[in-house]
């Protein structure tokens, strides 16, 4: 018994310094990459400066004009925002529906599971070429295949109605990753819970609320913030697939900002645009975060208040 | 005992992933080549070309090299992210020594003016190139960069679908009355064949053409959009484009047309030389000739030009300058004549390119347009103004909108 | 688990639409790989090749020092997920499984870093990078990784947490201190995680363009993902080789995902037991 507390003690003192050596090598490496540029970043939002020469102190007057100024960046904003209310629920259903499918114990899975993370690792040139194709309205393979059933297809990337839709169509195409991140998680719940909930009585849907669901919360909140601050910054696909059109209706806050820094070699500018953004998707995480101690549940801090039926001891 | 050890072995492994990171991967990168190596002179050189001319390019630079034992040209080819490539590297101060670069007004202030570079060549060096050329080389009256090659923008007709619906091919000096006339005898909804087909959002900086085209222009003489850009004669460009979409016989495309071109269900569309090259590959039978002109108008052509340039922070001008002249000399003008214009007027007559079919029509829409600068030479803000056009014609062409084009205009032109 | 009929047919139902709209724009760029040039462009749209075009895969190689783009290629992608393994597996062990000064802070910087856009941080790393002398090296694209990246760091954490209390308590009881628990009991419990970061990383790193598009310079140090791009131009793109490149560049990572299914389904469960 003295040993061991003796033991603790030491661990205790120890144990001060110990988490901290186990996260240097971020320490370090935020010192060193990261930093510097996010600090700059931050710094030349106060500058006007053109790229091509030298930066040129202004003060504020990035975010007047930002907010008071510049009508193209609450239509950015609003279309991002839009865009991230459709897309972040599609994908995460989506993904989770995915993921549930190839876990199912049936014939021939591996290849679908090979199939539905397939997508995710085709490179973007071809991807976006072949959506260019797809949703081509005169001459394009989906309209042309359409009009085989008799049917008008819509003018998919020149209607600003539609362009969205095609958008969150082709985007949703890659959810492969988010698919294999809830797969893993579901892959790694005991059967037996299964089981013994099956002995007990639940059906399938009753066992995925009971059990799966609250068991990937971990990954579920993993994956609702990661795709909310990528919707929020989805750039490549707008910027290789429509430019920001038809009519500016998919210029998305991503394309926004990379414009003003490449396009209008306005490089303050932008990056006050970058900090606004910045700052949204730190408020959205945070809150996020707040909510989520009422609906993720981790196992190392439900300790034994949260009993679960056959859970192994 | 035991725990020190546990300890250092935690110790260790942070160490050697501090260790391996340090060496970048253990001598899988080389070290970096700075300017000098072994007493050559590196000069760095970035082209936008897309892979297809990449080895001729470098076929170029390796009998440069060659011919130079002191100068070692490093070719660094970015394709369509060029530009982002290129600012990034003007923005760090790490811009390549020589850079090919067309849009001067925006990239000014990061290059070398070559007006005494020139200079010392002599006059005939100078007068050897298309004088239009130097224009759109410039920008606040000094010249930025020496042409390489150009293009004129032309119409480009499906010789097949011609033949087919029994049209007379297009001659040079027709009007755009002519083209509506053809491309309504050639547009067939049931086979879906286009008679004409142009951007639905054109890059405003090709579309002034037209507006020349009909004695008008983007802004005036000081620069202001109001009364040039919404003046009669531009109204009535816009307002016969949107009709050729409203009665039918023409689409817009996606992108720039080629795409639709080379389906073969395009009779006309209007672009520069860079679809010659692909419409071959794709079988199509083609034949190019003169933008139509207006009534009483003339057929006008933008030139997109692409020149080479030196950066005003390269530490290498001398050995960077040899390269330039190298790289616009007749050889090399010659070298390039598969996918390039020459724009040295020794080498047109040399290679008889005035005889050639397709060849000439570039050159005679060149000489018609040599007194027209476009207005992105003319205004500090061009990339704000062109964002603005572009949304504007979109408006007027896209078919959820068909802007009325004098309400639009007027609206650009506040 | 048992199944009934129902629910298999249910499972197929969905699992081949699925499969339909996952597959279809692939297919194409497979179908269009083997086409002519003029085939390629044509309509009505030809669905199959006259004569499949095997030779697009010989030229599209030939046309460019891929062999040297895929070494590039193969030992960035290596080495970060070495790096990425280490430093990640050790950062979410420090986050997930002590209580330290400053955690919520440090964490919540840590998330902050994923949401910076690139576009305005690129520059500034550009110049210190240069400053380092590590332009057109390929260290700019190795040696991140080894201070880990705040994405996996955040999902590796989610799987830690999920790891009951009891079991360091037990380790300490065997004698185990803080690093051996780490290496000795949580390292193979993590084996499912990690082996999904391992897939997620080669991945992203594989399909990577504005990196090596930014940091490189001289064509000798190019990746396949810069390679591919060079085949489109500010005018015109060459279908043919940027199909049949693609195809290509997605068998080393469809290999790889194929072998590291089992360490997936192994998870977990299979290792605390």
């Amino acid at each position: 018994m003295e040993q061991a507390v003796a033991r603790h003690k030491r661990v205790r003192i120890i144990g001060k310094l110990t988490p901290y050596l186990f996260i240097s090598p971020w320490i370090v490496g935020l010192l060193l990459f990261t930093i510097g540029p996010l600090v700059f970043s931050l710094v030349m939002s106060f500058f006007d400066w053109p790229v091509t020469s030298a930066p040129k102190f202004v003060g504020l007057e990035n975010y007047t004009k930002m907010f008071t100024n510049d009508p193209q960046f609450y239509k950015s904003l609003a279309i991002t925002l839009k865009f991230a209310v459709l897309y972040v629920p599609l994908s995460l259903i989506t993904s989770l529906i995915l993921a549930m499918l190839i876990s199912q114990p049936v014939k021939g899975v591996k290849i679908f599971r090979t199939i539905f993370y397939l997508p995710a690792v085709v490179s973007g040139v071809a991807v976006s070429i072949i959506w260019g194709w797809i949703f081509n309205s005169k001459y394009g393979i989906l309209n042309y295949a359409l009009s085989l059933l008799g049917i008008e297809g819509p003018k998919w990337l020149i209607d600003p109605a539609s362009a969205i839709v095609t958008i969150v169509i082709a985007s949703a195409w890659g959810v492969g990753t988010m698919m294999l991140i809830f797969y893993t998680n579901i892959k790694g719940i005991s059967p037996d819970l299964y089981e013994s909930a099956a002995i007990d009585g639940a059906g399938s849907i009753r066992q995925f609320t009971s059990i799966t669901l609250p068991l990937i919360t971990p990954t579920l909140f993993f994956n609702l913030i990661t795709s909310t601050i990528s919707a929020l910054q989805q750039l490549t696909l707008v910027l290789l697939l429509t430019n920001g059109g038809p009519l500016k209706s998919t210029y998305f806050y991503g394309l926004f900002v990379y414009n003003n820094a490449f396009k209008h070699h306005k490089l303050g500018y932008a990056s006050a645009n970058a900090w606004f953004m910045f700052i949204i998707i730190l408020l959205l995480t945070a809150l996020i975060f707040k909510s989520s101690s009422a609906w993720v549940f981790y196992e190392n801090e439900v300790k034994h208040e949260r009993k679960r039926g056959g859970k192994k001891k | 005992m035991q725990k020190a050890k546990g300890k250092s072995w935690f110790i260790v492994v942070i160490l050697a992933s501090l260790f391996l990171s340090a060496c970048g991967g253990g001598g899988t990168a080389e070290p970096a080549q700075d300017g000098k190596s072994a007493g050559k002179v590196t000069v760095r050189f970035a082209t936008w070309d897309s892979e297809e001319n990449l080895s001729l390019q470098q076929q170029l630079i390796d009998k440069f090299n060659e011919a130079h034992p002191d100068i070692n040209v490093s070719l660094e080819a970015y394709g369509s992210e060029y530009d982002t490539k290129i600012a990034a590297g003007m923005g760090a101060k790490d811009a390549p020594d020589v850079m090919y670069m067309w849009n001067y007004p925006t990239y000014k202030d990061a290059l070398e003016p070559l007006d005494e570079y020139i200079g010392k060549e002599g006059a005939e060096f100078k007068n050897n190139y298309y004088e239009t050329l130097w224009n759109y080389n410039s920008a606040n009256g000094k010249i930025l960069g020496l042409p390489v090659g150009y293009t004129t923008h032309v119409i480009y007709y499906n010789k097949d679908l011609f033949d087919k619906a029994g049209v007379p091919y297009p001659k040079g000096g027709w009007t755009w009355d002519d083209l509506q006339a053809s491309a309504k005898k050639l547009n067939n909804p049931e086979e879906s064949i286009s008679g004409f087909a142009f951007s639905g959002k054109p890059d405003p900086y090709d579309f002034e053409m037209f507006l020349w085209g009909n004695g008008t222009a983007y802004v005036d003489k000081e620069g202001n959009l109001q009364g040039s850009v919404n003046s009669e004669k531009s109204i009535e460009v816009l307002t016969m484009f949107q009709n050729m979409l409203k009665e039918g016989y023409a689409i817009t495309t996606e992108g720039s047309g080629s795409t639709e071109m080379k389906s073969g269900k395009v009779a006309m569309f209007s672009n520069g030389a860079w679809s010659i090259g692909s419409l071959k590959e794709a079988g199509i039978n083609f034949g190019v000739v003169e933008l139509p002109a207006f009534h009483d108008g003339s057929a006008v052509s933008i030139v997109s030009s692409s020149g080479i340039s030196m950066s005003k922070d390269s530490k290498k001008k001398e050995a960077a300058w040899e390269f330039i002249k190298f790289w616009t000399s007749e050889e090399a003008n010659k070298a390039r004549i598969d996918y390039e214009l020459p724009v040295l007027k020794s080498v047109v007559e040399s290679e008889k390119l005035q005889q050639d079919e397709r060849k000439q029509v570039f050159y005679n829409m060149l000489e018609q347009s040599q007194d027209y600068t476009p207005a992105s030479y003319k205004v500090e803000n061009w990339s704000e103004i062109s964002d603005r056009l572009g949304l504007v014609f979109e408006q007027i062409f896209n078919p959820s909108t068909m802007t009325d084009p004098k309400a639009a205009l007027d609206e650009a032109a506040q | 688990m048992k199944v009934s009929k129902w629910h298999k047919a249910i499972v197929y139902l969905f699992l081949i639409g699925f499969a339909i709209y996952f597959l279809l724009p692939f297919v194409w760029i497979v179908l269009t790989a083997l086409k002519t040039e003029a085939e390629v462009h044509q309509y009505p749209p030809a669905i199959f090749p006259g004569m499949p075009q095997f030779v697009n895969f010989v030229n599209a190689w030939k046309a460019q020092p891929f062999g040297l783009y895929l070494m590039n290629s193969v030992t960035i992608t290596v080495l970060t997920t070495i790096g990425q393994l280490i430093s990640c597996s050790l950062i979410a062990y420090g986050f997930a499984r002590y209580h330290f000064k400053f955690k919520n802070g440090l964490f919540i910087l840590l998330l902050a870093t994923m949401m910076i856009p690139w576009d305005v941080t690129m520059i500034p790393l550009y110049m210190q990078f240069n400053l380092f002398g590590w332009i057109n090296t390929l260290k700019p694209l190795i040696v991140p990784a080894f201070f880990g990246s705040a994405y996996y760091v955040f999902l590796l954490r989610q799987f830690l947490m999920n790891v009951p209390k009891e079991l360091e308590h037990a380790a300490k009881i065997d004698g185990a201190n803080d690093f051996q628990t780490y290496w000795k009991i949580f390292v193979p419990i993590m084996q499912a995680p990690l082996t999904l970061i391992a897939v997620l990383n080669m991945l992203s790193v594989w399909n990577d363009y504005l990196g090596p598009l930014i940091f490189l310079q001289d064509r000798t140090k190019y990746t396949l993902a810069l390679g591919l791009a060079s085949f489109k131009g500010v005018h015109e793109l060459q279908i043919l080789p940027i199909m049949s490149i693609t195809i290509l560049m997605i068998i080393p990572p469809v290999i790889a995902f194929l072998y590291a299914q089992k360490y997936i389904v192994e998870g977990i469960s299979g290792a605390i037991k």
